[in-house]
């Protein structure tokens, strides 16, 4: 009898839905890699599906905003055997997290006249809320990745992910800094590695958006763009970009 | 017969699949139908956080307002700051913007065309069940959004929020043999691309009319995409710099999502329908004749005809794109900026429609206020017009039916409600 597929449910919380489409963006894995694999419920590529699971393997896309996304995330972490947020909005807030930089209601004010119909709360990574078993980094999310996650599955073995920063990956690439040699802030030293230090080739400053690299010293960095005259105010932006709720960028995020 | 023999539960589609974001559909089967379009997609407020950042930081933080059209964002944001502080970009960069958007709008009608509408109508789920099937039909799709993806990132840096996009140009452009590789496969694609409106002409379309104001940008050189006056089939013809005076959002109970007018007229229709409308006579040649050959006539006031729209589109900036990179030579250039307060907005054709982006910045460079009206906001009251229109004269059939082609027609729209809500 034929292994039966793993089976893989996407759920989207508050996001730009570009992880879903990453997912799509990655043609040869849509009819290779994803062959071998059920997903058995993604609202956005299929109707119906089967959202009680349960699932080999839930990729979680989206920042948490709203109570009921809490209270499905943890209805889903009971029926999967891997949990994995995907994409930076999951892994570490994101784009959606700017807003934890003021008070909630001050920037609901300037949306919406009738704030009454609105239940949002602060913005929260995936794993202030259920364990996961790993993160799929990036914005959006990387191919590489997510594609050692599909096959270490398939293979039953421990998916080995990126761990290092961007500085690496150019490095590896020959750039010329661009921190050191253009002045230019570059929030490389403490980004996390897989978009094959994209900014850089393009000269241009990293702007963090794979989020904190594990262990980074944001500190450091700081002090280095206060040394070539950054101001306060632009400093803590540079840190609340991509990853503000995380602890990995709260030292960078020097008092204004 | 009345169909007051027909009794039948309300409908309710609690998270409308395969469409971008979040939205349900409430439908209250009576003499006058009560239409809910109900976009449940959670707010992120980008207009709310975006005070207090720079300038700069602006395109890469709207582009991710949307995954399927960060270009867009990014370049409605970009061309608004661009007219808040007086910057100006070069001929070049003009051009580069407009392929980078037209090769994003063939890939996003991709993806709708194939992946979120055509399930639909053979009766499947989703694009992976059909796969077996539409082998064809899906290669077709893989290998022309591969190579409409590979432009947007040849320019962009990458296809999905890129990254070489800025105020007052591009940060890097690409040399010559890689824009010579990227015409040989667009010029591999072009059958390909032809077949895509043969693909969306074959499928059976509901008969069903509803007047609508169509609005697009138009301009008198070419099939207008990030610049042009806004014009539309009742008569409206204003520059970008009134849109505030002529347009108006306001915000409903049940909805996540403004809903824009007219102002003193009501709902209107943007997207590839509406383009088509305003201006058919700025398509190819080839274009013009593929549209003959499968009988697309206008005016055509069935919505689900923004479909066979969006086919024909397909293939008319494929040609296009040949055409604009065949045409220049492209080399590195430096980026002008200094810093001036001051305001300004920008409208562009998104994939799905005008989109509206407006920034006050100070004279540090800091957005002091932000406003942002995308497609399915001016679509929104549109939408729910025509569905109140669709469940009258079907009012007859199963409830089952009616509820599929409600959903069939908000999918024909191409909505996105992430963006909607943003």
């Amino acid at each position: 009898m034929e292994k039966q597929k793993p089976k893989i449910g996407i759920f989207k919380y508050s996001c730009c839905a570009g992880c879903q489409f990453q997912l799509i963006y990655f043609q040869k894995q849509i009819l290779e890699t994803f062959n071998a694999v059920d997903i058995t419920y993604c609202k956005m590529l299929q109707s119906g599906g089967v959202e009680e699971g349960p699932f080999d393997i839930a990729l979680i896309e989206g920042a948490i905003t709203e109570d009921w996304q809490a209270t499905q995330l943890e209805k889903v972490r009971g029926v999967s055997r891997f949990l994995i947020p995907i994409g930076s909005c999951a892994v570490c807030g994101g784009i959606p997290a700017i807003k934890n930089t003021a008070q909630e209601l001050d920037i609901e004010k300037r949306v919406y006249e009738n704030t009454s119909l609105i239940h949002s709360v602060r913005t929260h990574p995936v794993d202030d809320y259920v364990k996961v078993d790993g993160y799929i980094k990036g914005c959006p999310m990387g191919e590489r990745d997510l594609t050692e996650l599909v096959i270490s599955l398939l293979l039953d073995r421990r998916p080995n992910f990126l761990e290092y920063c961007v500085c690496v990956e150019c490095k590896l690439k020959g750039n010329i800094c661009v921190l050191v040699a253009h002045d230019e802030p570059c929030m490389g030293p403490v980004t996390s590695a897989g978009c094959g230090a994209l900014c850089p080739s393009h000269n241009r400053a990293c702007y963090s958006c794979w989020g904190p690299m594990k262990d980074a010293n944001a500190r450091a960095l700081a002090d280095e763009f206060e040394r070539r005259h950054l101001s306060r105010e632009e400093i803590f932006r540079k840190f609340t970009e991509f990853g503000q709720p995380t602890d990995e960028f709260k030292p960078g995020q020097l008092k204004l | 017969m009345s169909h007051k023999e027909h009794i039948k539960e309300d409908i309710e589609v609690d998270y409308l699949a395969r469409a971008e974001g979040e939205t349900a559909i409430r439908v209250e089967l009576k003499d006058e139908p009560a239409i809910e379009l109900k976009i449940f997609e959670p707010p992120r407020f980008f207009e709310g956080f975006m005070v207090g950042r720079k300038y700069d930081e602006v395109g890469d933080i709207v582009s991710r307002i949307c995954g399927i059209c960060p270009v867009s964002h990014m370049t409605t944001a970009i061309l608004a700051i661009e007219k808040a502080m007086d910057i100006k970009v070069s001929e070049q960069t003009k051009i580069l913007r407009n392929i980078m958007s037209i090769s994003q709008n063939v890939a996003s009608h991709l993806v709708h065309l194939y992946m979120l509408a055509m399930p639909d109508y053979y009766g499947y789920a989703g694009v992976l069940q059909m796969l077996p099937a539409f082998k064809t039909e899906m290669e077709r799709l893989v290998r022309l959004k591969e190579v409409m993806n590979q432009l947007t990132g040849l320019i962009g840096g990458r296809a999905l929020h890129p990254v070489t996009s800025m105020p007052g140009g591009y940060t890097t452009v690409p040399g010559k043999t890689l824009f010579d590789s990227m015409l040989t496969k667009l010029k591999e694609i072009r059958d390909e691309a032809r077949r895509v409106v043969k693909d969306i002409a074959s499928l059976k379309v509901p008969d069903f009319h509803s007047d609508s104001e169509y609005v697009a940008l138009y301009d008198n050189e070419e099939y207008a995409i990030n610049g042009g006056r806004i014009v539309s089939t009742a008569g409206l013809d204003i520059s970008v710099d009134d849109y505030k005076n002529s347009f108006q959002e306001s915000q409903v109970n049940y909805a996540m999502a403004k809903q824009s007018v007219i102002k003193g007229r009501g709902p209107f229709m943007v997207g590839a329908l509406a383009r088509l409308h305003i201006k058919f006579d700025k398509l190819q040649d080839e274009t013009k004749r593929l549209a003959e050959d499968v009988e697309f006539r206008l005016p055509n006031n069935n919505p689900f005809y923004n479909n066979l729209a969006q086919a024909l589109e397909v293939f008319d900036g494929v040609q296009r794109c040949v055409q604009l990179i065949e045409s220049h030579s492209f080399k590195n250039e430096k980026r002008n900026v200094e810093i001036n307060a001051g305001e300004g907005g920008a409208v562009t054709e998104a994939p799905r429609g005008l989109l509206y982006h407006w920034y006050r910045i100070n004279r540090k460079g800091i957005v002091e206020e932000a406003n942002i009206v995308t497609p399915t906001s001016h679509n929104f009251l549109n939408i729910e017009k025509d569905l109140k229109k669709l469940v009258k004269e079907n009012m007859n059939e199963k409830r089952d039916d009616i509820k599929l082609l409600c959903e069939e027609l908000v999918r024909a729209y191409d909505p996105c409600f992430s963006c909607s809500v943003h």
